[in-house]
């Protein structure tokens, strides 16, 4: 059915697709409203047995007061946590998409040597899983590590930030350049005629015109810095929420509900993040340009 | 007679020359301050249960202790413990160390298990305390050797014990009482192999038929090391031969323990998924709710069940802890019975140690050139973190036992349980408050009787192969005792599955060796 220019489904097939998509996302919407009902609960919730389910605070309260534990157990700043891995993730987006978004404009408007190795160079280390490519990365860091503790502490958020980063920049190269592609080079020309020099060409006309491809490859690097766990167990002198709940995961140990409202914890940012850039999301189509 | 006069020297010699701890702490101190060091940092890496965090807190304890013989003998040199990571896991807590340590930005102390000595030692990651365990002699004396034995390594040792632990085979009284079981000396006769696990299987039966309980037994979930490795040993079987530091798959063994998971699933005596329960929800609540009458537990379980809501109480329809009462009321122990007549009791353990890092001390000035020092000093933390009080301090709040006799004797003391339970102990203020809710939820009596009734249990004890290919082995166990208690698998054909998997994998084919066979005319159940 076509009104007007927007082609609209009929009502049955509307509610078809719907359910299709809502029976295809069931398994993981399930598991996650389990685990935020977990969290609130004095029992996990996971095996659908609510018998003996109470609804508490106590394990947001624990979590905050920095408690794995009900009884015993140290001290934990959760805070801290979070603030190295609002850290590392921020760290991550940041320079994938600056390093992208820089990288993704060359390679899309100037010819170079060596241009479409350099491409296709890219897309192999995109191929190799992080986990492989660690023990080079792990040597270079004993390599590149200063002496004392309190350097080696920033040094370790500097080089996961650069490490993970790595790992996402060919991804986002590629993104990129797909957008800059899909620019028309009259919108620069006139701005280079009258004198400006490419990186004021790019900053000022370019970059505004691919904002929401700057925002898919925000969201991306984000995620990549707040989920990864190898870089940062291995590199990480302070410990992020990825980390301390994977360490405090012992079934034989762990009081799982307040796990459960530490992994809830861990979701919040990265659901808020998604929700507040989706609007700019929406409006990427195949090319990567506003509509 | 010449030789007995030789070992009469060579112990006079070591009297002698072995200094007290004090003396060598005034020393280490005085070097320290001569050298122009004012501070000494260290961090402390340790995991387990929420109650075992004297782990890290005892090295706080320790520098406390060690700055306050400093003060008084005025030299100006401090500990400070820069960190105190405690986490539950301490399989990752090991991995994280094996990734730091050539960083230097591991842990300097790590409290862990036994087993990680072999792999740490051999990456050259622990620092070998041979030179000042012989220096120190007078105090390595007070440690049960056995403990002290399960940190070397190749000639060398590279930890103190820091505690240890029994695996109790708990009876519910009040349903052993419904079916006729006498309790009375019941822990000799299983001490004395007369009572197997033909009578467990006797009684387990009668409880189920009788409905006096829904199972006969219950034993722990997800893998079979390592409560259920006690079944092999229990037969007179063997994990490990030291002659070619091979791992054993002692055949006949491992069919009768399969054999024993086979009936009692068929027979409803254990459930058939009992390798998928949840601890907190189904396995905890199952004994303490009087759902068994036989259970394969460890000794820590004794505080769990205070500390952690896994009982339902049914005039209030709530969860809660056991009071210590309760406890005491309601479960009786003894020894993992042996698995037939002829065979031993047994019993497992595996001793947690204090380790020190190779690198212990490397962040602080002039490490080069007084890495001798810091060595010492850092034993001389740990031996520190050893005292007698510390342990006992641990063993009673965390159900661990103690690695020390003077350690045993304080846990019979009331006296300094009470000023335990209030606290009026000299302790660092800062350990006072971790430990503040732990000391009122398990300080009592009870639980101190307890440790010191389980303590003889170390006598049978065995310990786990310190072996690298170990862990893979546990796991084909694991899967094959799920198989069988689901009905996939009968016991001849779960040996087969094992000693498939095991010729399928290089590494372990290289290192297991398959003994024995299946024995033709064993029978085991109705």
């Amino acid at each position: 059915m076509v009104t007007g220019d927007v082609e609209t489904k009929g009502r049955i097939k509307e509610i078809f697709y719907l359910g299709v998509l809502l029976a295809l996302s069931a398994p993981i919407l399930v598991v996650f409203v389990l685990l935020v009902i977990s969290s609130f609960g004095n029992q996990m919730a996971t095996n659908f047995d609510f018998s003996a389910f109470r609804f508490t605070l106590k394990n947001w309260r624990l979590l905050f007061e920095g408690r794995m534990a009900i009884t015993g157990g140290v001290r934990e700043n959760i805070w801290l946590h979070f603030l190295s891995t609002a850290v590392v993730a921020g760290g991550v987006a940041f320079l994938t998409t600056f390093v992208g978004a820089l990288t993704g404009y060359a390679i899309s408007r100037i010819k170079f040597k060596g241009r479409k190795i350099l491409l296709l160079s890219m897309l192999l280390i995109h191929a190799l899983p992080g986990s492989v490519l660690i023990v080079g990365v792990y040597f270079l860091y004993r390599v590149l590590m200063p002496q004392n503790l309190v350097f080696i502490r920033y040094f370790s958020f500097f080089y996961v930030i650069l490490a993970r980063a790595a790992l996402e920049v060919p991804l986002s190269v590629w993104l990129m350049k797909g957008f800059f592609d899909l620019l028309p080079w009259e919108t620069e020309w006139s701005a280079l005629v009258d004198g400006a020099s490419r990186f004021l060409v790019w900053r000022k006309i370019l970059l505004p015109l691919i904002k929401p491809g700057i925002v898919a490859v925000l969201i991306f690097g984000f995620l990549a810095g707040w989920q990864d766990l190898i870089y940062v167990r291995t590199f990480l002198i302070d410990r992020t929420l990825a980390t301390f709940i994977e360490s405090n995961l012992e079934t034989e140990m762990a009081y799982m509900p307040l796990l459960a409202a530490a992994a809830t914890f861990y979701l919040l940012p990265t659901i808020v993040f998604y929700i507040s850039s989706q609007q700019l999301l929406f409006k990427v189509y195949a090319g990567g340009i506003r509509r | 007679m010449k030789k007995f006069f030789v070992f009469l020297l060579v112990l006079v010699s070591v009297l002698m020359f072995a200094k007290s701890l004090e003396e060598g702490i005034i020393e280490v101190g005085r070097n320290l301050e001569k050298n122009g060091i004012s501070e000494v940092r260290y961090s402390v890496w340790s995991s387990g249960d929420p109650n075992s965090v004297i782990r890290v807190q005892g090295i706080v304890e320790a520098a406390r202790r060690i700055n306050n013989i400093w003060s008084k003998n005025n030299i100006k040199v401090k500990i400070t413990i820069r960190e105190t990571r405690y986490e539950l896991d301490f399989t990752q807590m090991y991995q994280e160390f094996l990734s730091k340590q050539p960083l230097g930005t591991a842990g300097d102390f790590l409290v862990n298990s036994y087993v990680y000595i072999a792999s740490l030692a051999e990456e050259g990651y622990l620092l070998d305390i041979s030179k000042y365990a012989s220096k120190y002699s007078n105090f390595m004396a007070d440690f049960y050797t056995t403990q002290v034995d399960a940190a070397r390594y190749k000639g060398g040792l590279y930890g103190l014990p820091q505690d240890t632990e029994a695996r109790p085979f708990y009876i519910r009284r009040d349903i052993a009482a419904k079916v006729g079981l006498d309790l009375i000396d019941l822990d000799k006769k299983v001490a004395e192999g007369k009572f197997t696990w033909l009578d467990v299987y006797k009684w387990a039966k009668e409880t189920v038929n009788k409905q006096a309980s829904e199972w006969g037994l219950i034993h722990r979930r997800g893998t079979a090391h390592p409560d259920l490795m006690q079944f092999i040993l229990a037969f007179g079987g063997t994990l490990y031969d030291s002659k070619t530091n091979k791992l054993v798959l002692d055949v006949s063994a491992v069919y009768k323990w399969l054999m024993i998971e086979h009936v009692f699933s068929k027979e409803k005596l254990l459930p058939s998924d009992m390798m998928a329960w949840d601890w907190a929800k189904q396995v905890h609540p199952a004994i303490v709710d009087g759902k068994t009458l036989f259970d394969i537990g460890g000794t820590w379980y004794w505080t769990e069940w205070q500390t952690k809501n896994y009982y339902t109480d049914p005039k209030t329809g709530q969860t809660r802890g056991l009071t210590p009462e309760e406890v005491k009321n309601w479960f009786y122990y003894t020894l993992f019975p042996a698995g037939e007549p002829g065979k031993k009791p047994v019993t497992l353990s595996q001793p947690f140690m204090w380790m020190i890092s190779s690198k212990a001390g490397s962040q602080n000035p002039k490490y080069a050139a007084l890495k001798e020092t810091y060595d010492e000093l850092a034993f001389l933390v740990v031996a520190m973190a050893s005292s007698s009080d510390i342990n006992a301090i641990h063993s009673i709040i965390s159900a661990h036992l103690p690695v020390s006799q003077q350690a045993a004797k304080l846990l019979a003391d009331e006296k300094w349980l009470t000023d335990l339970y209030n606290l009026n102990i000299d302790l660092d203020d800062s350990v006072k408050t971790v430990l503040r809710d732990i000391v009122k939820a398990t300080v009592h009596p009870i639980n101190a009787k307890f440790l010191t009734d389980v303590a003889y249990m170390l006598e049978y004890t065995n310990f786990p192969p310190m072996h690298p290919m170990y862990p893979k082995l546990a796991a084909i166990f694991a899967e094959t005792v799920d198989n069988v208690l689901r009905g996939r698998m009968t016991p001849d054909k779960a040996v087969e599955f094992v000693i498939g998997k095991i010729n399928a994998d290089l590494d372990l084919k290289q290192n297991i060796l398959i003994v024995g066979q299946i024995p033709a005319d064993w029978r085991f159940g109705d």
